[in-house]
């Protein structure tokens, strides 16, 4: 065991954790951090070929539309540490790392519901007109997603493969309750939109809201268009909106001509 | 809570966003997600990303808070082309434009950006690219990775750039013809920020029912029965239970968040949400 593997290992995970959704968005891709890991573990070859072809594998598995894979960043690092340390194959260093992937996952989910519960601090900083609050809030949940996957990282590298069977104990046991705080995480998010409309919605607008609703329900339940929907629904919100703009202008200049101009 | 403040104090326009600032946004913008959550997605990474420009332009600390509260609202857009929400909220904010307006603007641009970058960078930049380099990592060659990194990268902060510049002065040209009928634009654009917030509940609505209720030959699909009656009708109902116990019931989103973490866990408990996991107890739907 070389601690100063260990201090690098932390380190450069904690920055992939950030990257994955910050920063580059692209230092995390296997093809970039696996030939890293290797570096520092000492075998840069094998961090070239895991990383290649997890590269290819993960084509088509992209963190779309805020979906969460089981997470391919800590997959690749400690499938890394097995392939290098425990002189894995490609293809067992990568099955043995399936569980971290998902606790991964976990670490993700478990940040993303935190955080909305910081938003009320965010709120507070707002208000009070202190940018330097925003950015501490930032820093906070970078804090608390690289630190998580560090921490996994580091488990993966000292308990080896014996910590892979703990973690899968433990996950089975509470799979359940990490299925229910991401299901409430993808609830979250009408909280957002429920604020929105508190304020933007005037009561002239429900059939907007309903109309909104139903493009998209249309167009995203066709194969051909689903790729597309929010810009379709965005075009046909144009014209809806372009029309209303270009009639209330036409009525506000006519209404001015016949010398009733309220000066509104 | 400033929320209902809708025009600012100081009405006087404030001057252009040098360049220096401009670019220091461009690259806060990297940091769109720093913060991601659940509740308001990318909200305060996108208020974090334009500060350097909102203190510039609001001298005054009370509108300072005004702009920073309603920036901190709901926020997704595709990381790699929020520069371009940048720019135009960023002109209208130094216009001093109406509050209910610039948010308007913000919603509906927000929204289709994420499947335009999508397609272009996890469809078409990223697998092209990979496709190309993941062989020459594969022979044992570091030329991989760093050429992968110079391809995507070198586009990505390239948009970055341009979009927001562009986006600034489009957004400063557009002002004259939309300060002229203000109340007009204002109405107009929040009906398209209303119907993108309608299309956002359908499209990032993904609460689904995994339930199977055991009928001999047939079990009864319970998300079926549901899609049957209306899709997306759960996150409807969700959007529109949050909106009544915010504005009836003046619930804070704190105390929704806390609500939907009960409605999760316990349906976690009772295996009501689809997926291959062990509930405690063995329940005859899951």
């Amino acid at each position: 065991m070389d601690i100063l593997q260990i201090i690098l290992l932390a380190i450069v995970t904690f920055i992939f954790a950030i990257d994955q959704f910050s920063l580059t968005e692209l230092l995390y891709r296997p093809i970039i951090a696996c030939p890293i890991i290797g570096i520092i573990l000492g075998d840069a070859q094998t961090g070239l070929a895991i990383g290649g072809t997890y590269e290819l594998m993960m084509i088509g598995n992209m963190p779309v539309g805020g979906a969460q894979p089981p997470n391919a960043v800590l997959g690749g690092i400690v499938a890394m540490i097995f392939a290098v340390k425990s002189g894995f194959s490609v293809e067992e260093a990568l099955g043995a790392s399936i569980v971290f992937a998902v606790f991964g996952q976990y670490a993700v989910t478990t940040t993303f519901a935190l955080m909305s519960g910081i938003m009320a601090k965010a709120d507070k900083h707002a208000d009070l007109a202190e940018p330097k609050g925003i950015a501490q809030v930032n820093y906070i949940s970078m804090l608390i997603l690289g630190g998580l996957f560090a921490l996994f990282a580091v488990l993966a590298y000292v308990g080896g493969t014996a910590m892979g069977e703990t973690l899968q104990e433990f996950s089975e046991k509470f799979q359940w309750f990490m299925t229910g705080l991401g299901a409430a995480g993808g609830m979250m998010r009408f909280v957002g939109f429920a604020i929105l409309m508190k304020i933007m919605l005037a009561n002239d607008m429900w059939g907007i809201y309903f109309a909104g609703f139903a493009a998209a329900a249309i167009l995203g339940n066709i194969p051909a268009t689903s790729g597309a929907t929010l810009l379709l629904v965005a075009f046909i919100g144009a014209a809806i909106a372009l029309y209303d703009y270009n009639t209330n202008v036409k009525i506000k200049n006519l209404v001015g001509n016949g010398g009733t101009s309220d000066g509104i | 809570m400033a929320s209902n403040v809708t025009a600012y104090k100081d009405l006087t326009p404030a001057k252009s966003l040098d360049k220096a600032t401009l670019n220091k946004m461009v690259w806060l913008s990297t940091m769109l997600q720093a913060s991601f959550n659940y509740e308001r997605m990318q909200a305060a990474g996108w208020l974090w990303g334009i500060l350097p420009g909102l203190e510039k332009i609001h001298t005054n600390k009370e509108d300072l808070s005004a702009s920073m509260t309603h920036n901190l609202e709901f926020f997704n857009t595709h990381p790699f082309l929020v520069t371009f929400v940048m720019g135009i909220v960023l002109s209208l904010e130094q216009q001093k434009a109406d509050i209910n307006t610039i948010r308007a603007v913000r919603v509906a641009a927000m929204g289709p950006l994420g499947g335009i970058g999508d397609a272009l960078f996890w469809f078409t930049l990223v697998p092209i690219t990979a496709g190309i380099t993941a062989g020459m990592a594969i022979d044992g060659s570091f030329a991989g990775p760093i050429l992968y990194f110079l391809i995507t990268f070198g586009v990505q902060m390239g948009l970055r750039f341009w979009l927001m510049y562009w986006s600034y002065s489009l957004g400063t040209s557009a002002i004259g013809v939309l300060t002229k009928n203000a109340k007009e634009f204002t109405h107009a654009a929040s009906m398209l920020g209303v119907f993108v917030v309608g299309a956002l509940t359908c499209n990032y609505g993904g609460t689904r029912l995994g339930m199977v209720i055991p009928n001999g030959e047939k079990p009864i699909i319970v998300q079926d029965l549901l899609d049957g009656i209306l899709p997306a009708l759960i996150p409807l109902g969700l959007t529109l239970m949050c909106y009544t116990l915010i504005k009836k019931k003046n619930w804070s989103p704190i105390k929704c968040i806390g609500l939907l973490l009960v409605i999760g866990i316990v349906g976690g408990f009772l295996g009501i949400w689809p997926g291959d996991y062990k509930t405690v107890i063995q329940f005859p739907w899951h």
